[in-house]
């Protein structure tokens, strides 16, 4: 079965005026997503996320490369028409919700009494059929995102591309929002999802990719991603912590260290030839977060400090 | 019928967003009527006239504002990304913004004509020669908002206008000196001097080659404008 969206090789440059400055968003960037999964598209600020989204959807030319989207070129309308998508800081015009989707709706060919159950149904999923009469300038900025992902939906497409689509939710909206994407998988949809909710992309997606300064870094199922190096923690206590320099040092005189699972032998046999006494030895498997500070920065969450440039630090994150 | 429906959905759609200075103008224009009924039409039916062509030169200089600020402002407020996110293609985006400019020219035409119908029908003006004249402006508002929706495609406004204006200017002021072929490009002055040169004694419909070049170079400049549109990327700032 063909990749429902493939970008090949692909070098998106940005040129300032004269051509004086060049940006490069994207570095020979190739990646395929397939039919009926929940992909998600990790990265930092400025990783290139967007200008992949922007690529597929056509706003944005590659420099080199090229990419397909539901069998056609990149930004091919046609293509289009069966893609629902949400754009980072959705902006939309200003009129009554139920007005908005229906004026999206017909822009991919929806007509009368289709384009009217198709938006109620759209406005029904997100939760806005109460304020389809209300002026979209009057919401909050949770509501705009959950009415921006009812002009992506109005017309049942096979693939929705969303571009943070839950980051300005609450916690039950965005619960909503996840069973919604989970039952449009089951239904064979496929779903591009870029977000900075590390723990929500872990939940549900079948498939991740880290980008990072433009170069796809990792790509694989979260599971495999995450259990590839699993590690266990050690904590013990009557023992020096200059014996273990990575150690950390805890209350009652105990230190922990982190080693990886095939070291965990080698290293209680030390802490009880150095006379020290093992409290407790457990398994940590990493985090979704962990494996993205490691591959966005090189660093682990405890090494916040040593992280120099800006898009890595925690709250970029 | 696949592409008209949203070329004509954003056409519409352009209309309803500039609403506002639509309507002022059209306010503008009812209003100066309104205020021509106190005066005494046949002794100051050249002021009248004066007042007329004044409105009709306004009428272009708001088509080349709204000819060159339309994409920008859509890309600015990042409103394009949600319409060219659907089976919209770039030339249709295009074709929805400058029949939008061209549906604002028309009505201030048409409100312009009737207004002047009214009025300077009224005190001697063949009316006939009005609607003729009306064409005329419009015919220059569509090849003016088109240089104008032209430079837009990868220029801010400013830069926009300030390229149309230099643009529509420099065959005009050839044409004035030399006469001849130049005329024939972009006659936005030929079709504005048709109109400025309109009075109460000549009644001659003057310069209908002038109309018929302006819309064959208004398809041109739109198939340019859309040519470039296609190339450039959408989602980056323009200024």
């Amino acid at each position: 079965m063909p990749a429902v969206l493939e970008f090949h090789d692909i070098i998106k440059e940005y040129r300032g005026f004269f051509r004086r400055r060049t940006v490069r968003a994207l570095d020979h960037f190739t990646l395929q997503v397939e039919q009926g999964e929940i992909f998600g598209f990790l990265g930092p600020n400025g990783a290139g996320k967007t200008t992949a989204i922007h690529l597929a959807m056509g706003f944005v030319r590659p420099t080199r490369g090229s990419g397909r989207m539901l069998g056609q070129r990149f930004g091919n309308a046609d293509a289009r028409r069966k893609v629902g998508f949400l754009a980072e800081n959705v902006a939309l015009y200003h009129r009554p919700a139920e007005t908005l989707v229906r004026f999206y709706g017909a822009l991919n060919g929806l007509t009368g009494e289709t384009l009217t159950r198709r938006t109620r149904e759209a406005l029904k999923t997100v939760g806005l059929s109460h304020e389809s009469g209300r002026n979209v300038a009057k919401f909050s900025r949770g509501m705009l995102q959950r009415i921006g992902l009812a002009q992506a939906i109005v017309h049942d497409p096979d693939l929705l591309i969303l571009d943070e689509p839950t980051s300005a939710l609450d916690p039950l909206a965005r619960y909503a929002v996840r069973e919604m994407l989970l039952d449009w998988r089951n239904r064979g949809k496929t779903i591009f999802l870029s977000s900075h909710l590390l723990s929500e992309v872990e939940l549900i997606c079948d498939r991740i990719a880290v980008l990072n300064r433009g170069r796809l870094v990792r790509t694989g199922r979260p599971a495999e991603l995450l259990e590839s190096r699993e590690e266990v923690e050690v904590v013990a206590r009557g023992i020096s912590v200059t014996s273990f320099p990575s150690a950390e040092v805890e209350p009652e005189n105990r230190i922990r260290i982190l080693v990886r699972a095939n070291e965990q032998r080698s290293t209680i046999e030390r802490i009880w030839s150095l006379g020290g006494e093992i409290v407790s030895v457990s398994l940590r498997k990493r985090s979704l977060e962990d494996l993205f500070l490691e591959l966005t920065s090189g660093a682990s969450p405890r090494d916040f400090t040593k992280i120099p440039t800006a898009p890595s630090s925690p709250e970029a994150i | 019928m696949k592409h008209f429906r949203p070329i004509w959905m954003i056409a519409l759609n352009f209309v309803r967003e500039q609403r506002w200075p639509i309507l002022v103008l059209q306010l503008w224009v009812l209003g100066l009527a309104a205020l021509g009924l106190l005066t005494d039409f046949q002794r100051e039916r050249e002021d009248i006239l004066l007042m007329f062509k004044q409105l009709g030169m306004y009428g272009v200089a708001f088509s080349v504002f709204f000819g060159g600020s339309a994409i920008y402002n859509e890309r600015r407020s990042r409103r394009i990304l949600a319409v060219l996110g659907k089976a919209v293609t770039r030339r249709d985006y295009l074709s929805g913004l400058l029949l939008g400019v061209m549906l604002a020219a028309c009505l201030f035409c048409f409100v312009l004509g009737f207004t002047g119908s009214w009025i300077l029908g009224g005190i001697g003006f063949s009316v006939l020669h009005i609607w003729y004249l009306m064409l005329c402006v419009l015919a220059a508002c569509m090849l003016a908002s088109s240089v104008a929706l032209f430079y837009s495609t990868h220029l801010n406004p400013w830069m926009s206008a300030l390229l149309t204006g230099l643009t529509l200017s420099v065959p005009g002021v050839i044409a004035m000196k030399f006469g001849g072929a130049w005329g024939y490009i972009l006659p936005v002055y030929s079709l504005m001097r048709v109109f400025l040169k309109a009075s109460f004694e000549d009644s001659r419909m003057l310069g209908g080659w002038a109309i018929a070049v302006a819309m064959g170079e208004t398809v041109f400049l739109w198939l340019a404008a859309s040519w470039v549109f296609g190339k450039i990327d959408v989602a980056v700032a323009v200024d």
